[in-house]
C-alpha cells in the first residue's frame, strides 16, 4: 500500500491555549462548525506491525478505521468497517481492503489496544471578501482517556490549503505563528503513546548481540542467553492471555536457542551447570509441546481441508472440533503451569545462572576468544552435515532425515548467533542456501510427524466411518507430499554440499592449523 | 478523462446554469471535475465566487497550458475546481489562429489536465468561431440547451448544419430541452416534434424555475442550496443520462 499524508495539508501547528482565531478574524470571516467529540482506541499487535507498516488502526465504538500513521485525525481513513463484536485477527474483518491490509500487517498476530484518547475537533473555513472559502482549518484537541483519567495533551491545527489559494494558507500560518503557534509533526497516536511512555520497538527473534571475534566465549554465550531469556519472558503475558499462537511459538524458539547455544559452544560453563540448565530449558519447552502441536494443526485447518475432495471435507470437521476442545484444555493447563511458582523459580534460576555478576568455576573455554571457537564449530558442523548427506538416499528412514534436519538447525543457530562476525555477503549467501534446505527438511519432517499423529487419532475412530475415511485420505496425501519432498531434499543437499557453497564455507570458516582447539574443551 | 461542453450559438438558453450544475452533480457522483469558464463574461466562475483569471502569455501550446493550470482555483466543494474566465479570452481566436494545427490546439492543451481530473466541463461562449471549432474537436459530448421555441430550433439547425459542412462527428451533439414551461402550448408542440429530427436528443428536460434564477443571488450551484427541488433533481438525472452515453473519443 502507498503511504501518503493528506495532499492539501499545508501546515500542522501546535497551538497555545489562546487559539489565535481572533487574529484571523481581522483578515477573513470565520465559519466555525460545531465541535465533534470521539473516544478512539488505537490497536496494534505485539510486534507493532501496523505502526511499522506506517499505519494507525483505531476504533470508535465498533467501527474500525485504518489510516496513514502520520495523518491528522481529520483525514478520511483509507478503509473502514463496522464490525460485530471485537475483532482480534485479520480474518475477523469482513470487507476486502481492511482485511487485506491487516493480513499483510498482522500475519498470525492478534490485535491488542495500545492507546486510548478523546479527540475534540472543530472545522473552520476562512472566507475572503467574496465569501469564497480560501483556507480550511481543522482544530483538534487530544486528551488522554482510560484508567489514567482525562488530561489535555495537545491542541493542534491543521492548515489545509485550497488549490490556487496557497498564498492565503501561508498568510494564515504567519498569523497563527505570530500568536505563538509552533510547527508540530506529531500525529495523534504519537502524542498518546508518549504520554503513556510507550515506545514501539522492532521485535525480532534474531537480535544483534554486539559480539566480535575477540569477545571472551563465556561473556558472549551469557549475553546471548540473557537476551533470549528476556525475549522468552516478554512472550509470557501473551501466552497467559492466549492472544495469538505466536507468543508460544516464539517462547519455544527462545528456549530452544538458549539450549542450543549452551551445547554448541562447549566448555564455556562448568559441565554440570550446563547440563542442569539444558535440562531446565528442555523441561520448560516440553510442557508446551502438545499445545504447540494443536496450534499447528488448527492453523493448517484450511490447508488440510484443501487437500481433500469436497465430499470428504465435512468428515474432518469433527477432528478439528476435537482439537479445538483439547486446545482449550491445554491452554488452561499450560497457563496454570506458567503462573505456578515453580516455573517462576526455574526462570529465576536460569536468569541468575547467566547474570553477568554470577561467579562460576573456571572452565577450559570460558576466556577463549569466541570467534575462532565458533568458526571452527561452524565448519565442523558443516562437514558433519555433508557426511550425513552422503548417506541419504530415497531409502533412508525418516529418522535419518530428521537427524540431518537437527544438525542443519544447529548450524543455522550458530550462524545466526554469531552472524555479526561473518562477512555480510558470504553470510547472506550461505543463509539463503541453508534456509532452502531447511525449508524442505522441515516440510518432510512435518509431513512425517503429522502422519504419525493423525494415524494415532485415526486408530481411535471406528473403521469405515466418515471421519476415518477423511483421515485416511489426508494421511495418503501427506505421505505423497513427503515422498515428493524427498526428491527436492536430494537436490538441495547437492547444492549445499558442493560447488560454491562448499568453497564459501571453507574460505570463511576453516581456520589455519595453528588456531585454538574448537568444539571440545 | 471525459470532456463535456455546454454550448449553444444562442445566448440566454441556460448554458451556464447547465455547466455549473452538471459540474456539481459530477463531483457529487465522485468524479474529480474541472469546470472551465471559456465565456469572457465569466458567469460560471461568478457562481462559485471565484475572481477572474490572471493574465498570462498565450504564445504557444505550452505557455497556454501552463497559464491555464496556474489559474485553476479550488471551489468551496472538494472535488470540483474552477478555471475562471478572463476578458483576454476574447482574443482566443487570434491566438489559436497563429498556431499550427489550429483547430485541434485546445484538445492538446486539455490533455495536460488528464492526471488531475476525471471530467472537464466547459462553459462555452455563444458564437461560432475558431475557438468553437476547437471546442467541437476537443469534446466527447456537446450538450446543447434548447428552449422549445422557434428561434432555438433554428439555431440548433444552424449548428447541426455546421457539423455536416465541416464533417464534424454529429453524434457528439446532445441537445436537450431547457427552461421548459409545461403550460406553454408552443413548448409542448415543439417538444413533441424536435427529438424525432435529432437522434441524439436527451430525454431529460430542465424546467423553467425561479430556483435556478436565484443562483445569481446565492452565488452557488442550485444543487448546493436547493438539492431536492424539481430542477435540481432534473440536473442530476441529466448528469446520469449524459454519463451513461458519453465515453472518451479516440484521439
Amino acid at each position: 500500500m502507498d503511504v501518503r499524508v493528506q495532499k492539501n495539508e499545508f501546515a500542522r501547528l501546535a497551538l497555545p491555549d489562546d487559539l489565535g482565531l481572533e487574529r484571523l478574524q481581522k483578515e477573513w470571516s470565520l465559519d466555525i462548525q460545531p465541535q465533534e467529540s470521539k473516544t478512539l482506541i488505537f490497536w496494534d499487535s505485539f510486534e507493532w506491525g501496523v505502526w511499522f507498516g506506517g499505519y494507525a488502526l483505531y476504533s470508535c465504538g465498533e467501527r474500525y478505521h485504518l489510516s496513514v500513521r502520520q495523518a491528522g485525525w481529520s483525514e478520511p481513513a483509507l478503509c473502514e468497517e463496522q464490525t460485530k463484536g471485537r475483532p482480534r485477527f485479520w480474518q475477523d474483518f469482513e470487507t476486502g481492503p481492511l482485511r487485506t491490509a491487516l493480513q499483510e500487517l498482522l500475519g498470525l498476530r492478534g490485535l491488542t489496544p495500545v492507546a486510548e484518547g478523546i479527540f475534540r475537533q472543530r472545522r473552520c473555513d476562512l472566507r475572503n471578501d467574496l465569501e469564497k472559502v480560501v483556507c480550511r482549518l481543522v482544530l483538534t484537541s487530544v486528551s488522554s482517556a482510560g484508567k489514567r483519567g482525562e488530561k489535555e495533551l495537545l491542541q493542534s491545527c491543521q492548515v489545509l490549503s485550497l488549490r490556487g489559494y496557497e498564498s492565503e494558507a501561508a498568510r494564515v500560518v504567519e498569523c497563527l505563528t505570530e500568536c505563538g503557534a509552533r510547527g508540530c509533526e506529531d500525529a495523534p497516536l504519537d502524542v498518546l503513546l508518549r504520554y503513556t511512555h510507550t515506545l514501539p520497538q522492532k521485535y525480532t527473534l534474531r537480535p544483534a548481540f554486539g559480539l566480535d571475534m575477540t569477545t571472551p566465549a563465556r561473556k558472549a554465550t551469557g549475553r546471548i542467553v540473557r537476551t533470549m531469556l528476556e525475549l522468552a519472558v516478554s512472550n509470557l503475558p501473551g501466552i497467559l492471555n492466549d492472544l495469538d499462537t505466536e507468543f508460544l511459538h516464539d517462547y519455544r524458539i527462545c528456549l530452544r536457542k538458549m539450549r542450543s547455544v549452551l551445547s554448541l559452544v562447549k566448555g564455556v560453563y562448568p559441565a554440570e551447570e550446563t547440563q542442569r540448565m539444558r535440562q531446565l530449558l528442555g523441561d520448560l519447552a516440553r510442557q508446551t509441546n502438545r499445545l504447540r502441536d494443536l496450534d499447528v494443526y488448527l492453523l493448517a485447518r484450511e490447508e488440510y481441508l484443501g487437500l481433500l475432495p469436497q465430499e470428504l471435507r465435512p468428515a474432518l470437521n469433527g477432528m478439528f472440533t476435537d482439537f479445538t476442545a483439547e486446545r482449550g484444555k491445554e491452554v488452561r493447563r499450560t497457563t496454570s503451569k506458567i503462573r505456578s511458582p515453580s516455573i517462576r523459580c526455574l526462570l529465576k534460576e536460569i536468569e541468575h545462572c547467566f547474570c553477568e555478576k554470577t561467579l562460576h568455576r573456571a572452565s577450559p573455554a570460558a576466556e577463549l576468544p569466541v570467534g575462532p571457537l565458533v568458526f571452527s564449530g561452524i565448519y565442523k558442523r558443516y562437514r558433519k552435515i555433508c557426511k550425513i548427506a552422503a548417506q541419504i538416499d530415497t531409502e533412508t528412514p525418516d529418522e535419518g532425515v530428521h537427524q540431518l534436519r537437527i544438525e542443519c538447525k544447529k548450524l543455522r543457530y550458530l550462524m545466526e548467533f554469531f552472524g555479526e562476525m561473518i562477512p555480510h555477503e558470504d553470510g547472506a549467501a550461505l543463509q539463503k542456501v541453508l534456509r532452502r534446505l531447511q525449508g524442505r527438511l522441515g516440510e518432510f519432517n512435518d509431513a512425517s510427524v503429522q502422519q504419525k499423529s493423525l494415524l494415532d487419532y485415526w486408530k481411535q475412530k471406528k473403521p469405515g466411518s466418515a471421519v476415518s475415511l477423511g483421515l485416511g485420505g489426508l494421511i495418503s496425501v501427506l505421505y505423497q507430499r513427503q515422498q515428493q519432498t524427498r526428491a527436492l531434499i536430494q537436490q538441495s543437499l547437492e547444492e549445499f554440499c558442493n560447488g560454491s557453497t562448499a568453497a564459501i564455507f571453507k574460505r570463511t570458516f576453516k581456520l589455519p592449523a595453528s588456531a585454538p582447539a574448537t568444539d571440545a574443551p | 478523462m471525459n470532456i463535456i461542453s455546454s454550448y449553444s450559438i444562442k445566448g440566454g438558453v441556460g448554458k451556464t446554469a447547465l455547466a455549473v450544475n452538471l459540474a456539481f452533480a459530477l463531483r457529487e457522483s465522485g468524479h474529480r471535475t474541472l469546470l472551465i469558464d471559456l465565456d469572457p463574461q465569466g458567469a460560471a466562475a461568478f457562481y462559485f465566487r471565484v475572481g477572474s483569471a490572471k493574465k498570462f502569455r498565450m504564445a504557444d501550446k505550452q505557455s497556454l497550458a501552463e497559464g491555464l493550470l496556474r489559474n485553476i482555483r479550488e471551489s468551496d466543494f472538494p472535488g470540483l475546481d474552477i478555471l475562471p474566465s478572463n476578458l483576454a479570452y476574447r482574443h482566443f481566436d487570434i491566438v489559436l489562429d497563429g498556431m499550427a494545427k489550429r483547430r485541434k490546439q485546445l484538445r492538446m492543451v486539455l490533455e495536460e489536465f488528464t492526471p488531475d481530473y476525471d471530467v472537464i466541463v466547459m462553459d462555452c461562449p455563444p458564437n461560432i468561431t475558431l475557438l468553437s471549432e476547437n471546442i467541437f474537436r476537443a469534446s466527447d459530448a456537446i450538450i446543447v440547451p434548447v428552449i422549445p421555441t422557434v428561434l432555438s430550433q433554428r439555431t440548433l439547425e444552424q449548428l447541426s448544419g455546421f457539423f455536416r459542412d465541416e464533417e464534424l462527428p454529429g453524434d457528439i451533439l446532445r441537445p436537450f430541452f431547457s427552461m421548459v414551461q409545461k403550460r406553454n402550448k408552443m413548448h409542448r408542440e415543439i417538444m413533441a416534434e424536435l427529438p424525432a429530427v435529432y437522434p441524439g436528443f436527451l430525454k431529460t428536460v430542465i424546467p423553467f424555475s425561479a430556483d435556478i434564477e436565484k443562483m445569481g443571488l446565492r452565488r452557488m450551484p442550485l444543487l448546493a442550496y436547493s438539492a431536492t427541488c424539481e430542477a435540481a433533481l432534473s440536473y442530476r438525472t441529466l448528469c446520469d443520462e449524459i454519463l451513461s452515453q458519453t465515453g472518451p473519443r479516440p484521439c
